[in-house]
């Protein structure tokens, strides 16, 4: 009889014993699971808002022969202007990363909000539907730049901050998800702008400091 | 754990958490109680019923949820980006999918305005037709200091525009609410795995009373609780937007329209055009 009983409640605590083991074992493996996701998706995310980010640089791309096309034909004496803007435009088509686009483009966005203000200068083109619609077409894309850059930042946020918390390194390593940088906005781009003296030539823009 | 690599000091990173929400200066209201909210107090009684009539009509028969605000000033915030951060986030107009909201901004102190369409509407509100109503329309009534009249007339060629691209026509008699039923859309419950986890843990924890392993198991949760509440997706842009649930129409007293019933959608990407005058 003893002995009975003692086989039964060590067969007892045995089962509790492995079941225990089998739980922690899901429960671990669901908790791997989960914070390797999270590295995944974060960095999903951030990828899709660069997207975002980067289909509206194009577009901004797409806009300028056209706008500087128009402009040409009134602000004659702007030669220098339209140069620096061809010669950061090929710039952003030759960078080959991320960090590189992101500095051509914050130098493209310099001049072009300068031409935008040649209007000042060349009252003719206040008049011209043509530049008046390219300049709507330009406005509308700075906005959408500067919203889609906000948005990446947000993700590049997120993602970062993850990377830096409490086991989030380990499963950014699993995932091989590395952090990445946020596009920081050269406000001058819009506080400059009516300060500008087109009489003078005006040197390159330094690239952009945070 | 690989901890301390990881531990360095992000100065990029603390600067960009440091940034404000734009909206934080000014005082805004949850959600617009109507579709014309005017704080700055420039559009007269005439405009802003017959207004408020013909979007609410305008919402009824198409969807759009169009939104025209007024206030003083954006605290300093560029018109454009306040404009897309007030209708994306904080007010979330447009239906969920369809990103059919439409915000019309003006600030009167600022002598600057707005307009916002959702993406959705961007195919035919394009940033130079905006352009161009704001041009053509608004401004010179802005000049004249006609700013109800500005407003009324610039807006309401827009939501023509509107009207004619999805092959509806407005009288400006919107159906009436019947009772006030709030429009109740679908919300995802935020904590809703978290909280299935914490009945599991609770559970455990209670079977394993007395067990030696208690303090372990909890520190090994704590993850999976934080884990949980991931569920919420605010990132990207398809965050859950607030809303919907509390807008309520204003039904309340018969006979008055333009009880806004709430937004729940966003989808803006700083389409538009904005001016000055």
């Amino acid at each position: 009889m003893k002995a009975k009983r003692g086989v039964g409640a060590l067969f007892a605590i045995f089962a509790v014993a492995a079941i225990a083991v089998v739980l922690f074992a899901v429960i671990g493996f669901m908790w791997y699971v989960s914070g390797y996701n999270k590295a995944v998706r974060f960095d999903e995310a951030v990828t899709k808002a660069w997207a975002d980010v980067d289909a509206q640089l194009q577009r901004r791309l797409d806009l300028i022969p056209n706008l500087v096309e128009t402009v040409k034909g009134y602000a004659t004496q702007e030669k220098e202007l339209f140069e620096n803007i061809a010669k950061s435009r090929e710039k952003y088509f030759q960078a080959g990363n991320t960090a590189g686009k992101m500095e051509a483009s914050n130098q493209l966005g310099g001049f072009l909000s300068r031409l935008l203000v040649l209007q000042e200068r060349y009252p003719d083109l206040k008049s011209n539907q043509n530049f008046l619609a390219l300049q709507d077409q330009l406005e509308g894309t700075e906005n959408r730049i500067s919203v889609a850059r906000t948005r990446y930042n947000d993700a590049v946020r997120l993602l970062n901050t993850y990377a830096r918390g409490l086991f989030g390194p380990f499963f950014c390593n699993k995932a091989d998800v590395e952090k990445r940088e946020p596009f920081e906005a050269t406000e001058q781009a819009q506080t400059q702008v009516p300060a500008v003296d087109f009489s003078k030539p005006q040197p390159l823009p330094e690239p952009a400091t945070p | 754990m690989p901890l301390r690599r990881h531990t360095r000091p992000m100065v990029v990173f603390l600067l960009l958490a440091l940034t404000a929400p734009a909206l934080a200066q000014v005082k805004l209201p949850e959600q617009p109680r109507h579709y014309v909210e005017d704080l700055a107090n420039v559009i007269n009684a005439n405009h802003e019923r017959t207004l408020n009539g013909v979007l609410q009509e305008l919402e009824q028969k198409t969807g759009v949820q169009y939104i025209i605000l007024t206030l003083e000033t954006t605290g300093g915030v560029p018109i454009a980006a306040f404009s897309v951060e007030l209708a994306h986030d904080k007010w979330g107009l447009g239906q969920k999918g369809k990103d059919n909201g439409m915000l019309f901004v003006l600030a009167t102190k600022d002598r600057k305005y707005a307009f916002t369409p959702g993406r959705g509407l961007e195919g035919f509100l394009t940033d130079n037709y905006a352009g161009r109503v704001g041009r053509e329309v608004l401004r010179p009534a802005l000049k004249r200091n006609q700013y109800s009249e500005g407003i009324a007339q610039a807006n309401l060629v827009v939501v023509q525009k509107i009207a004619g691209q999805t092959g509806v026509t407005l009288t400006g008699m919107p159906t009436l609410p019947r009772g006030s039923q709030p429009a109740q859309r679908s919300r995802r419950l935020p904590g809703c795995s978290s909280l299935v986890f914490l009945l599991m843990i609770v559970l455990f924890m209670g079977g394993m009373r007395g067990g030696r392993r208690r303090g372990m198991g909890g520190w090994l949760f704590w993850p999976m609780l934080f884990g949980g509440f991931g569920g919420r997706g605010g990132y990207g842009r398809s965050g859950s937007y607030g809303g919907g649930m509390f807008g309520g129409s204003s039904g309340g007293f018969g006979g008055s329209f333009g009880g806004f019933g709430g937004g729940g959608g966003g989808g803006f990407s700083g389409g538009g055009a904005s001016g000055g005058w």
